[in-house]
């Protein structure tokens, strides 16, 4: 409608300034200043308001434009042929005009319409994207916990299996001299050293994976707690031979004792199963600069160096190994806990064997 | 009895400590025990110290205990008792089906791997069970072979055919576990193996005609293994 009225003005505003002229200017001029208000009109509204315009531009140059002027009457059969020229020429023009118009809005609203889709089908892939990891993430969790599971289920049964085996066999009264009595009676010791061992190291993974894992500093003398380690695992150690090497000029530790022992029983539970029968298992601490650093080697197999990252994560045994997998993931989380550092290499350079396990501690101030 | 006598058993285990209390307890009972920590060494040891059983633990490091189980039976027919943990039943029931003679689920109580260890031995010593027995002794229970009879306590059971065939196969192993494989292809024939069901209709029926005390039942059901037939009588 607003089209339609902007060509009837556009008519009047032609006919207003050229009604001054019309005795100077051709047919044709007048003609295709006219043509201006049709075209308008076309693009802006389309057919009707075309059709409209061309019918009032005709209109008006037949009466303003061809004489006699006023009236509409012609005086001259050319005159006739120019209006009904222009009659069509107006008419084809504003439907080509307005058929265009259309065309171009339908294509404006067809890409909107894609844009939208676009937007749409691009906020879809990030949505699936967000779900495919959480997904990712809900089954590392599942992994993890069936592989927490699948670790202390063997680790608990093992021990379990050898004290029922006992136990139930002393129960029935076997006929035993004193020497097999005590060897049996001290696997069951041993048995239940080793499942308490256990439950505090598993005690230790729900802290570390509660995120509480805060240690306790205080000033650690670590001759005093690596000798006292090494006699409490006396029956552990037995098959082998073990040296502690602690200067006495060693600074305190700024550490948890608690923890730090519990690493320190992990690694000389580790050493003791690896060496063989009588090897030399060595703890070796000494201070460099701000750091105390501490050493547990054994003359075991040793590790691959392509494994020596991973043995830190939690349930990676070495192969055919009956440890709990947990043990060296948690000697670490311990270690850096305490800003501290824990690594793996051969225990001797020129041919590689055995393990050495190093860890740091910062030195109390 | 004298050191010439004593029969030789190997224990295949990985753990030292369970092999230590079994050394000891086997010791004890006038056995000559051989230990080896692997199944290469256990398959070797098999070989050169002709043990009269086998304790064989299925997780072993370096091979798979069935696989172990398979190659000791490609040339002797010694009998094997199997260790698992409880939730390797599949494995158990392969190891059953490839040969061993019997299962115990750790942790185990040692008189019951022994009461095990004597059935199996006794089986090794007295029949090599197929030249069959014409009349079979469980307990009270009696199965005439020859003549399709079966009694409890002198009292005569009537049977269907395939009855008598199920109780038959188990009254000649006494106190061993056969697998339902064992069970369904012995009894209905080579094509069957997996139809369970049957066996769980058969037991039932079974059970009833024998009047038996669902305490101590005479016909042992072993859960996804198979079935047992034991002297309640007896102790284990």
């Amino acid at each position: 409608m607003g089209a339609t009225v902007l060509g009837a003005l556009l008519v009047v505003v032609a006919a207003v300034v050229l009604i001054p002229f019309r005795g100077q200017t051709s047919t044709a001029t007048d003609a295709l200043v006219l043509m201006v208000p049709v075209v308008a009109a076309a693009w802006i509204g389309g057919r009707r308001s075309a059709l409209v315009t061309a019918a009032l531009a005709t209109v008006t140059l037949e009466v303003e434009f061809l004489p006699p002027y006023g009236t509409f009457k012609l005086d001259l059969f050319d005159d006739a042929v120019a209006l009904v020229v222009f009659a069509a020429v107006a008419l084809a023009v504003g439907t080509l005009v307005a058929l265009e118009g259309e065309r171009r809005e339908l294509a404006e609203r067809r890409a909107d319409k894609i844009e939208a889709l676009y937007e749409q089908q691009r906020s879809l892939q990030q949505e699936q994207e967000r779900l495919a990891a959480e997904k990712r993430a809900l089954e590392l969790i599942g992994d993890y916990r069936s592989a927490l599971l699948r670790s202390v289920s063997h680790d608990l049964r093992t021990p379990l299996a050898t004290i029922r085996a006992v136990t139930s066999d002393l129960q029935v009264g076997a006929d035993y001299d004193d020497a097999t009595r005590k060897e049996l009676l001290d696997l069951v010791v041993d048995e239940t050293e080793r499942l308490d061992r256990l439950v505090t190291n598993l005690l230790s993974l729900s802290r570390i994976e509660a995120g509480s894992l805060e240690p306790e500093r205080q000033a650690v003398a670590l001759d005093e707690l690596l000798s006292a380690r090494v006699r409490k695992l006396n029956r552990l150690l037995r098959d082998v031979r073990v040296q502690v090497d602690v200067p006495f000029t060693l600074p305190l530790a700024d550490a948890d004792y608690t923890l730090v022992d519990q690493v320190v029983t992990n690694l000389l539970e580790n050493a003791a199963r690896h060496s063989p029968s009588g090897g030399l298992v060595r703890v070796r601490a000494r201070a460099h600069e701000q750091w105390i650093e501490v050493a547990v080697s054994d003359h075991g197999p040793g590790i691959d160096p392509r494994e020596r990252d991973r043995i830190f994560e939690p349930f990676q045994r070495g192969e055919g190994s009956t440890s709990s997998g947990v043990g060296l993931a948690i000697c670490k989380a311990i270690v850096e806990a305490h800003g501290g550092s824990i690594a793996v290499r051969a225990t001797t350079v020129e041919q590689p064997s055995g393990a050495t396990f190093v860890f740091t501690l910062p030195v109390h101030r | 009895m004298s050191n010439a006598a004593k029969e030789t058993v190997l224990v295949v285990e990985d753990t030292p400590a369970i092999a230590r209390a079994l050394r000891a307890a086997l010791e004890a009972r006038g056995y000559r025990p051989v230990l080896a920590l692997t199944g290469q060494q256990g398959i070797d040891a098999a070989a050169t110290s002709e043990p009269a059983a086998i304790i064989l633990d299925l997780g072993l490091p370096d091979m798979d205990g069935t696989e172990v189980c398979t190659r000791i039976r490609g040339w002797s027919d010694v009998p094997i008792i199997v260790l698992t943990v409880d939730d390797a039943e599949n494995r158990k029931v392969a190891a059953l089906d490839l040969g061993a003679d019997d299962y115990v689920t750790k942790p185990f109580s040692t008189p019951e791997l022994l009461a095990r260890l004597r059935v199996a031995l006794r089986r090794r010593r007295g029949d090599p069970a197929l030249p069959a027995d014409p009349v079979l002794e469980v307990g009270d229970l009696v199965v005439d072979v020859a003549h399709h009879r079966v009694s409890v306590a002198g009292a005569d059971v009537d049977l269907t055919p395939k009855e008598f065939a199920f109780l038959a196969l188990l009254a000649r192993h006494p106190g061993r576990v056969l697998t339902h494989r064992t069970i369904l292809q012995s009894v209905w024939g080579p094509e069957y193996g997996t139809e369970t069901q049957y066996l769980r209709v058969y037991a039932s029926q079974l059970r009833k005609k024998l009047h038996d005390d669902p305490v101590r039942p005479r016909l042992v059901t072993e859960p996804g293994v198979g079935y047992r037939l034991v002297d309640p009588g007896a102790h284990p």
